[in-house]
């Protein structure tokens, strides 16, 4: 793409366009661009057009943000193997002159673009700085500089920007030398720089502050900015070990540091805006602090008193307030790592921990109105952050984490003082509940998070309160409250606090309260419905000592359509209609109850309603999930009891089932083929027409085109060939059947299903039906050999033969595969089933194929003949290896080599429906031991003609096998003769 | 049927989805950031201000603090005494010899008062070209003694200041030959010492100049002062990056024997120098390395290490013996052999640094234990059996945060077999069992929440051991108690793919909650 008149006018008209708000031009726009990136110095030619004054800023603002796009997919190495086709890269030359522009627009540019550009310059720093780049560092420094001499903070922070940005790789990554080399280049060029603009920009803000009125917002503004990006720089380049230029200019950071935590900028701060500004940086100094406090504590050592004091009482200022999250959680991180380390000793005065635990910890845990917010606005992240763990950087955790951090070396005094901080927050609640419901919202959060944390455990342990007593004396109150909407976050944290410590409730306890959780599912805060929901299904869990389920079905029963009345209504709360909770609990509910047909009836009618529904947009996956599961443990658990309910699972589910495959619900898909595999199971033959209407729906090649779909679609087909085998052979179906076995096995991905498609054919179906299409089955694997030979393939292969030998017998397998080509069977035998024999694993697939490979070799004529003697040997010797050795001693791991080339581009998946799984089946229930059927069946052939076998064992089978075999023969008191 | 439960487990990966616990020996990076840690005694540069031994007639003087006005007064007698010199040199009349040596007196006089000596003003006074003219051929040893000190503590001044030693450096190196005396060669050995230790830009144009074979040689008597000079000012010029000086100065006819002698019998001030020569020759280059391991330099340093209190010779000295056993296998492999009597030596010195109140010890003794213990299986048996153990438990829940990392390196070691083939780590379950009983998993648990990524990798590699190897399925369990979980769910969305999969992957594979209904 040449720069001219014409491609900037080109240009220019397509970036306006992209904001236009019809579609048409837009995506016309779009298109043409996305065409243009293609050509070569397309990035320049954005980049110049950024850089044009004459064009209008809101295009330019465009451009860049395309610019930036255009980078981070082409500004890949372009030898980079890894490197997507995609894209084609930008070439090196056009590289070169961007690097050469780029700084300095960005410098010029207004602060929009300028944060574009410098995003823009992160990227192409990622992967060529410093050594592709080495112009980078010194044109930064240089223009740092003057900009410095003429205080131009625009300039000067957006190079710190672009600093900041390049430097933040030392944060993350591992100690190597090549990472070392950079951090030393980086250092040796930037630290001096870095520390001459902090501590210039430090003595602005010092004097402005000084200046009558204490200087404006708008002038201090980007220098308190810039002193923020410097601690940030400070952070990175600190991170992974401490800089000999920062050791020896340590006091100068610190003096700084110790300025801004202890300093009041009162004409700033007196504006939330210009308080957050300031906090902004107070936070990013506790960062630098923390890290030296935590790595470099002997260097850091002499400053630890003055941090110590200044952060405490300025985290006494903060916790007070309800804003400044981000300052009360880096500055109780920091007392935290005090607290852990070597030092913890600051703590040990006589009534620290009492004004910590009072000043500190208390008011941060306290709920604020951004929490209670949150809790009513926005559920679900509630849940995520309260119950979920992702609360990390939430002030109430922090706070609980600096706690913990004390309790490592203090953990007494810790237990004594927040013990008797919770009787006093429960004390001033009992004195007046409605106005001090905070108080008793805070012990009991104090008492859940103080807790051991264990995951999907049924117990948690906390030494702060007895838990049982807590529970009675705290908790139940408000679990038996008739209001079940009445101050619901202290309901939350009840329901909450039961489920965390759900094992340590004794069962009688617990049990009494279960018609009150069924309540609080009719609660109109989502919260609380949502836990009380989760309560249930949680204790429904618990195992006793032994792993017996605590709550059986007896315990449950009585309440369970008053359950799942609840449950069902719950679903209806606006912004609960696909709630997770509660569907996760249905389906608990469902595997834990009997289900009696009056509670099946009202389920199934529910569920369904529920299926169509969001069979109309499938949004959250994981509520649509536990519906299908609940589905199918509805369906699997009723017919166990009932089977005639069938009938009324099938009315109820096709009509629902069928709208999935007639509108093509992509991700249902899966779902629909298991669920119709599962009704298939249950039947009873003759199958209903309906469900043929599905078979033909099956057979057509298009259903197997989505990868997604093909592990449901086999297991659907193994179904009707177990259910219908009748069916299959008529109207040319086998043919189709085949078809798909033919397309499924010719490709590595789905080479495995195929071989499930015809392992079921040869299993269910008669050998009169299955012969004519024998000669094509065997030329269809054998063309698969010799194209693409796996050894997942092979191991295939060798099933698929031993199965069909001891469903149809040696000969038939002989002659057929010879009919394809004379002496092929040999062929096979030696190159591909004796070698890959030995890796067989699968306790099902061993004794199948260890049986047929004795079978063969004592039954077949034509290894028994002499001239095939070596073979003869070689095989045994390869089923003594697979019956003798341990698995790990015989099977080398297999590299999965993945294949991509078979999606079609849907984003959909495979996830397996657990409660319509298909029981593993054991083709061959007669032979118990292959071991013993091994040695027997050799002791038999051995005595017709005695004196030959033991020669060709011990000509061709390892050393190690024949000790092994002798051991077998003596194990089961078989001789070979 | 006779072991069909065995085979109705599917076999878990031996894969370890973790990976191996250090295992590899750990030598110091390359490139460093950091500041060298010599302690005080041994700094890079030395001010010069009581005369070398032989050089009787020199009054100290005790006046170390100045008031403002003593420095200004310091600096304008400075700047005369330059202009005396200045003078005396020029002067060519009768007594001009002992002129100029009491010019060069009275100026290194006040160069040596103070610790602060007021080099600025010497050398704006011009001080240099006239002490290079001092240091002429054919000077009288008093001249040049002089002058070779005023030298000396004009380059243990600021960085700019030793560089001006630049035109100076040509006759320093000729004045340290046999033809020199003593004193002088000591002194100018001195000098070149502190220009040594300014940094590597000033090494290499000294190295370029010749001066590493004299300063070798004059290791080779038993001369106390010249030799601990010499060592010190060479400790300096091998400091590298470059590993060629370190090489060269191991290949000087004598030099090896010489390090060795003084090392066995000197007393402690020059063993220490000598010490701090190792600790370059063994941390630079794997031939030196070598050279001093088939030497067996390892005897006399465990000797040192046995039987000195002295924490400023005990530094280099372990840190030597660590370099030799991270830099070259076959220290560990055929030298400390397990049984051997050096062995139990080493080990018994560093349970001795490991008891020792000085975190330094403390930490580079920690570091040696964690080099032998990647070693074979009995290595790890040997320190297992061994007094250090309960003294790294310890060690691990009290110390600072750079030794803790040190023994979680030794004890993790310990637990893990070494690597046969591709690396797929096997456990010990033994030493792995008894460390976790006695307490070492919250330590390796406070690891996993430090900031710092080597010390969490080691953690969470613990942590994996722990959750795959504790008999009976206890690993989870314990974990847990120590609120594990809590620790490697900080990883969820980490920075550093490598942790975050690694950690991701524990969570989901020991604590993943049951996706389906329990039946």
């Amino acid at each position: 793409m040449e720069w001219n008149a014409e491609t900037l006018q080109y240009l220019s008209q397509c970036f306006l366009h992209t904001l236009s708000p019809q579609p048409e031009p837009r995506r016309r726009a779009e298109s043409s661009l996305s065409e243009a990136a293609d050509r070569p110095n397309y990035g320049l030619a954005v980049l110049r057009l950024v850089a044009e004054p004459s064009v209008d800023e809101q295009i330019r603002q465009a451009a860049a943000v395309n610019f930036k796009n255009h980078l981070k997919t082409r500004w890949v190495p372009s030898n980079d193997p890894n490197a997507g086709s995609t894209f084609s890269p930008i070439l090196d030359p056009e590289k070169d002159q961007i690097k050469a522009l780029i700084v300095s627009l960005m410098l010029s540019s207004t602060s929009r673009i300028q944060s574009q550009l410098s995003e823009a310059l992160a990227v192409i720093g990622k992967h060529d700085f410093p050594k592709s780049w080495p112009t980078l560092l010194p044109e930064l420094i240089s223009n740092l500089q003057k900009a410095a001499q003429s205080s131009d903070y625009a300039s000067i922070n957006g190079i710190l920007g672009t600093a900041n940005s390049i430097f933040k790789k030392f944060r993350y990554q591992y100690k190597t030398n090549d990472l070392f080399i950079d951090l030393k280049y980086c250092l040796d060029n930037f630290a001096a720089p870095l520390l001459e603009i902090f501590l210039k920009t430090a003595s602005l803000i010092d004097s402005t502050a000084a200046a009558p009125g204490g200087g404006s917002l708008v002038t201090l503004r980007p220098l308190f900015e810039s002193q923020r990006l410097c601690c940030r720089i400070f952070f990175s380049l600190n991170f992974q070990e401490l800089p000999e230029f920062f050791e020896d200019h340590m006091r100068e950071w610190m003096g700084e540091f110790r300025k801004y935590l202890t300093t009041n900028y009162p004409s700033v701060e007196s504006s939330s805006d210009g308080l957050a500004l300031v906090d902004e940086l107070r936070a990013a100094v506790c960062e630098n602090i923390s890290l030296y406090m935590e790595k470099n504590e002997e260097e850091f050592q002499g400053y630890l008193n003055e941090f110590a004091s200044a952060v405490w009482s300025l985290l006494t200022n903060v916790s007070q307030s309800s804003s400044r999250d981000k300052l009360a959680v880096t500055a109780m991180k920091f007392l935290t790592t005090v607290s852990t380390s070597v030092h913890h000793t600051l703590f040990a005065a006589e009534g620290v921990l009492q004004q910590i635990c009072q000043s500190i910890v208390i008011p941060n845990v306290r709920l604020r109105d951004e929490d209670e917010e949150l809790f009513e606005m926005n559920y679900i992240e509630f849940i995520r952050r309260d119950m979920e763990g992702s609360d990390l950087d939430t002030r109430r955790r922090i706070a609980c984490e600096l706690l913990k951090g004390i309790a490592t070396n203090y953990k007494k005094q810790v237990i004594d003082i927040v013990s008797v901080q919770i009787q006093n927050l429960l004390s001033s609640f009992a004195t007046n509940p409605s106005a001090n419901w905070k108080d008793k919202d805070c012990a009991i959060y104090l008492v859940v998070s103080l807790a051991t944390k264990k995951a999907g455990g049924t117990s948690v342990s906390t030494d702060l309160v007895d838990v049982q007593s807590f529970f009675l004396s705290v908790i139940v109150p408000e679990l038996q409250s008739q209001d079940v909407n009445g101050f619901p976050m202290l309901k939350a944290g009840s329901l909450k606090f039961f489920t965390t410590f759900r094992g340590l409730i004794q069962k009688p306890v617990a049990f009494q309260l279960f018609p009150d959780l069924v309540r609080f599912l009719g609660a109109e805060s989502n919260v609380v419905h949502s836990y009380a929901a989760s309560c249930i299904e949680k204790l429904l869990l618990v195992k006793d000592e032994g792993g017996k389920a605590r709550y059986t079905s007896a315990d449950i029963t009585p309440f369970v359509p008053a359950l799942m009345n609840n449950l069902f209504n719950a679903l209806k709360f606006p912004e609960s209609e696909e709630n997770q909770y509660i569907m996760k609990c249905i389906l608990r509910v469902l595997a834990v109850a009997d289900i009696s047909s009056e509670i099946a009836g009202p389920c199934i009618v529910g569920l369904t309603s529920i299926l169509n529904e969001v069979c109309k947009n499938p949004k959250n996956p994981i509520f649509n999930h536990y519906l299908f599961e609940s589905v199918a443990i509805l369906v699997r658990r009723a017919c166990e009891r009932d089977g005639s309910l069938i009938t009324a699972f099938e009315a109820r589910l096709f009509p629902s089932l069928q709208t999935i495959l007639a509108t093509d619900v992509t991700e249902f898909l899966p779902y629909a083929f298991q669920l119709l595999a599962q009704l298939v199971e249950l039947n009873k033959p003759p199958i209903s027409p309906s469900y043929m209407q599905i078979f033909v729906l099956l057979l057509s090649p298009d259903s197997w085109r989505r990868s997604s779909n093909v592990p449901a679609l086999v297991r659907l087909l193994q179904a009707f060939l177990q259910k219908a085998p009748h069916e299959v052979n008529q109207e040319g179906r086998l043919t189709q059947v085949l078809g798909i076995f033919n397309m499924l096995v010719s490709s590595g991905s789905t080479d495995e299903q195929g071989f499930y498609v015809l392992n079921t054919v040869i299993e269910n179906l008669e050998y009169g039906v299955i012969s004519p299409y024998m000669g094509n089955i065997w030329n269809v694997l054998f063309m698969r050999l010799q194209n693409n030979r796996t050894v997942k393939f092979q191991k295939s292969l060798v099933i698929f033969m031993s199965l069909f030998l001891v469903k149809h017998g040696a000969q038939n397998l002989v002659d057929t595969m010879n009919a394809v080509q004379a002496n092929i069977f040999l062929v096979i035998l030696e190159q591909f089933w004796i070698p890959n024999l030995k890796l067989i694993t699968g306790v099902i697939e061993l004794k199948l194929t260890a049986v047929a490979s004795t079978r063969l070799i004592c039954e077949s004529p034509v290894l028994l003949d002499a001239a095939a003697a070596r073979v003869w040997g070689k095989m045994l010797d390869s089923i003594v290896t697979l019956l003798s050795r341990p698995e790990q001693d015989r099977v080398e791991e297999e590299p999965e080599m993945p294949d991509i080339a078979e999606n079609v581009g849907y984003t959909a998946t495979f996830v397996k429906l657990y409660n319509a799984g298909k029981k593993e089946d054991d083709p061959l229930t007669d032979v118990k031991d292959p071991k013993q059927f091994l040695v027997a069946s050799l002791a038999k052939l051995s005595a017709v003609t005695p004196g030959r076998y033991p020669q060709m064992i011990n000509e061709n089978l390892e050393p190690a096998n024949q000790t092994a075999l002798l051991q077998l023969c003596t194990a089961y008191n078989c001789q070979i003769v | 049927m006779a072991d069909d439960s065995l085979a109705a487990h599917r076999r878990d990966p031996i894969k370890s989805s973790v990976g191996n616990v250090a295992a590899q020996r750990r030598r110091q990076n390359a490139a460093t950031v950091g500041k060298e840690r010599r302690e005080s005694l041994v700094r890079a540069k030395r001010l010069c201000r009581v005369g070398a031994p032989g050089d009787g007639d020199v009054p100290f003087e005790e006046n170390d603090m100045m008031t403002d006005e003593e420095g200004f007064l310091l600096e304008d007698q400075t700047s005369s005494a330059v202009k005396e010199l200045k003078s005396a040199v020029a002067y060519q009349g009768k007594g001009a010899m002992q002129k100029r040596v009491n010019a060069l007196r009275e100026l290194r006089r006040l160069l040596s008062k103070s610790e602060f000596p007021p080099v600025e003003a010497a050398l704006k006074a011009g001080a240099i070209p006239l002490l290079v003219q001092c240091l002429s051929f054919g000077s009288p040893d008093e001249q040049l003694l002089e002058a070779a000190w005023c030298l000396t503590n004009i380059a243990a001044g600021k960085p700019e200041e030793t560089k001006a030693l630049l035109p100076a450096l040509p006759l320093l190196i000729a004045h340290l030959g046999e033809k020199s005396s003593l004193p002088v060669a000591e002194q100018c050995a001195w000098a070149l010492g502190n220009v040594a230790g300014e940094g590597e830009e000033l090494r290499k144009v000294l190295l370029s100049q010749g001066a590493l074979p004299p300063l070798a040689r004059m290791m080779l008597p038993n001369k106390g002062s010249t030799v601990r000079t010499a060592a010190w000012a060479l400790s300096n010029l091998i400091k590298g990056p470059d590993p060629k000086a370190a090489t060269e100065l191991i290949k000087v006819d004598g030099v090896l024997d010489a390090i060795l002698r003084h090392l066995r019998k000197s007393d402690e001030e020059l063993a220490t120098e000598v010490a701090w020569v190792v600790v370059y020759l063994s941390a630079l280059s794997n031939f030196t390395t070598g050279v001093l391991v088939k030497s067996d330099a390892l005897q006399p340093l465990v000797e040192r290490l046995a039987t000195s209190n002295s924490l400023q010779l005990l530094i280099p000295v372990l840190r030597s013996l660590g370099n030799l056993v991270a830099g070259d296998s076959h220290t560990t492999s055929t030298v400390l052999i397990p049984g051997h009597e050096i062995t139990d030596g080493v080990v018994k010195v560093l349970v001795k640094c490991l008891k020792s109140d000085h975190r330094v010890l403390k930490k580079e003794a920690s570091w040696v234990l964690s080099n032998i213990a990647a070693g074979s299986i009995e290595h790890k048996q040997l320190i297992y059996s061994s007094e250090a153990v309960p003294l790294l438990l310890h060690l691990l829940s009290t110390a600072p945060f750079d030794i803790r990392k040190e023994v979680a390196y030794v004890l993790g070691n310990l637990c893990v077999a070494p690597a046969a083939g591709e690396g797929k780590p096997n456990l010990i379950k033994e030493h792995l069992v008894s460390l976790v009983q006695r307490g070492c998993l919250s330590g390796f648990i406070d690891l996993v929440r430090s900031a710092d990524i080597e010390a969490a990798r080691l953690g969470l590699q613990f942590t994996e051991l722990v959750l795959r190897g504790m008999p009976n399925g206890d690993g989870p369990k314990l974990v847990e108690q120590e609120d594990g979980i809590d620790a490697m769910e900080r990883y969820q969305f980490h920075e550093n793919e490598d942790l975050r999969n690694m950690a991701n992957g524990l969570v989901d594979k020991y604590f993943g909650e049951d996706y389906g209904v329990n039946e």
